[in-house]
């Protein structure tokens, strides 16, 4: 079998965005039919700070009330099936860039920031998300959308901050944007 | 005098109950073993098939890699031994039936082979190079007009290289996920594999890349084929063998078998790689960075798991 050519998609032609929602909707149900919870996100990267601060300090991660939840427990914070599905999101992630044409090195930013200015202000915005996310119990995917799947209240009033928040606050972060 | 009496037959630390002797040493050198007599392989293959030109990196660039990775490997494996100064006493001795006699001799000549065929193709990587003696000269010469039959020894030379990295493992009769010889191909195949995949990094052109996509596809393949099989035959097998096997399926193993070893080792590069084949772009070094790392856990994975097997209780 010879490979007639590069296949090359269009690569601003996006998915019809309510396919992609009920699609979105389908990979929560499985998920909560495979692993018996649903996805997360930021409690993969928390668990990995667990992991990191047990290796530095273990004496402080297994007396710390906040570490000591994810490092006391008779497996390795890092086995926790948050973690593998970050792995599989950045997998997952990666076909589907190869699949649409998008697979390429770059930083998405408004023409009017650097790409380092871009990466600058993700890492803040990283670091306020994960922290918001922690004192909320979870972030968009692990409060909100799992939340919101077993209809709990917690799940909608976290839906609710998240966007009404970003509404809120985006005025004064435009120029990063436009 | 301190007299000691062993009463019982077991009393052997680092050997029972569990082996501790093999550290990180071991799986690194088997992998950088693999990895070189796969790259050897390729290089070999090409230059017997008369196709040089169809896989310039395969034949000529990827070389210089094989003797790096033999040297790196063989001072894991000089560091792991406990009375280090005696190495040479390996080279007294010829004896067919230890697979650490067939893997020394080979590694002899496998390694300065390998240095010679990368040393060859020297001045066509940098034109301006100078050997500074004419012997030097004389004898990059005859390796040039003698590269089919130097081709020859060393495909044959890969080929022990390859399966000894297994065999080393399996002529451990003691240890039953060790002791089947389904590990001689099977490492056989994933030392190609990675060698496949290295050459497939590497390549800078189109053609050869695919080829060589197409190539660990097919290894990849026969991998699989071979792992399931092991698993069939454990399963099938004694109780020993059954526990073995329970280790990777709902063990302390599993995870990282299943996980890192066939999932990102073994299936997503294959997918990347059909992908690839299928016309999509892309980037060589993802599927090969995982073939690679695959290979290497495999090693590690097999190597700790395979040391707490055991057949007495």
């Amino acid at each position: 079998m010879e490979n007639g050519g590069t296949r090359t998609p269009d690569p601003n032609k996006y998915m019809n965005p309510y396919l992609a929602g009920v699609l979105l909707g389908l990979v929560l149900i499985a998920a909560f039919y495979f692993s018996g919870r649903g996805p997360g996100a930021s409690g993969g990267p928390k668990r990995v700070t667990a992991a990191v601060v047990e290796a530095v300090a273990p004496q402080h991660a297994h007396h710390s009330e906040f570490y000591g939840k994810y490092v006391n427990g008779p497996h390795s914070p890092l086995k926790d099936w948050l973690n593998f599905e970050l792995l599989g999101v950045l997998v997952g992630g990666f076909i589907s860039g190869a699949l649409s044409g998008r697979l390429k090195l770059r930083v998405e930013h408004s023409p009017g920031i650097t790409s380092r200015k871009r990466l600058l202000w993700a890492l803040i915005g990283g670091i306020l998300f994960e922290y918001g996310a922690t004192m909320a119990r979870g972030c968009t995917s692990g409060a909100a959308l799992s939340g919101i799947t077993v209809l709990a209240t917690g799940g909608f009033v976290t839906m609710l901050a998240i966007f009404g928040g970003g509404y809120l606050f985006a005025y004064f972060f435009r120029k990063l944007w436009i | 005098m301190n007299e000691e009496l062993i009463v019982s037959g077991r009393n052997i630390p680092g050997v029972d109950p569990y082996l501790t002797l093999w550290h990180w040493q071991i799986p690194l050198y088997l992998f950088l073993g693999g990895l070189a007599a796969g790259l050897i392989f390729f290089a070999s293959l090409y230059v017997i098939m008369g196709k040089e030109d169809k896989a310039p990196t395969a034949v000529k660039w990827a070389s210089f890699i094989t003797p790096v990775a033999l040297v790196i490997g063989l001072g894991a494996l000089f560091l792991d031994l406990r009375h280090k100064l005696f190495f040479w006493r390996l080279y007294t001795t010829i004896r067919l039936e230890s697979p650490m006699s067939w893997g020394a001799w080979t590694l002899m000549l496998v390694t300065p082979f390998s240095i010679i065929w990368s040393a060859s193709y020297l001045r066509e990587l940098v034109p301006s190079w100078d050997w500074k003696y004419k012997w030097l000269y004389t004898f990059e010469g005859w390796v040039i007009r003698n590269r089919r039959p130097f081709a020859w020894v060393m495909i044959v030379l890969a080929t022990i290289l390859g399966i000894y990295t297994g065999i080393l493992l399996s002529a451990f009769n003691a240890r039953p996920l060790w002791n089947t010889s389904i590990l001689g191909p099977l490492f056989l195949t994933s030392g190609l594999s990675t060698g496949a995949a290295t050459i497939m990094w590497l390549s800078k052109d189109h053609e050869e890349k695919m080829l060589f996509g197409r190539i660990d596809l097919l290894l990849i393949t026969i991998e699989i084929f071979f792992i399931v099989h092991m698993f069939m035959g454990f399963l099938a097998s004694t109780e020993v063998q059954q526990e073995a096997a329970s280790l990777f399926l709902g063990g302390e193993f599993t995870v990282p078998f299943w996980g890192f070893v066939m999932i990102l080792g073994l299936l997503v590069p294959a997918f990347l790689e059909v992908l690839e084949w299928k016309g999509y772009r892309i980037p060589a070094a993802v599927p090969a960075f995982l073939v690679l790392f695959g290979g290497l856990m495999f090693r590690f994975i097999m190597l700790e798991a395979g040391q707490i097997t055991r057949y007495l209780y």
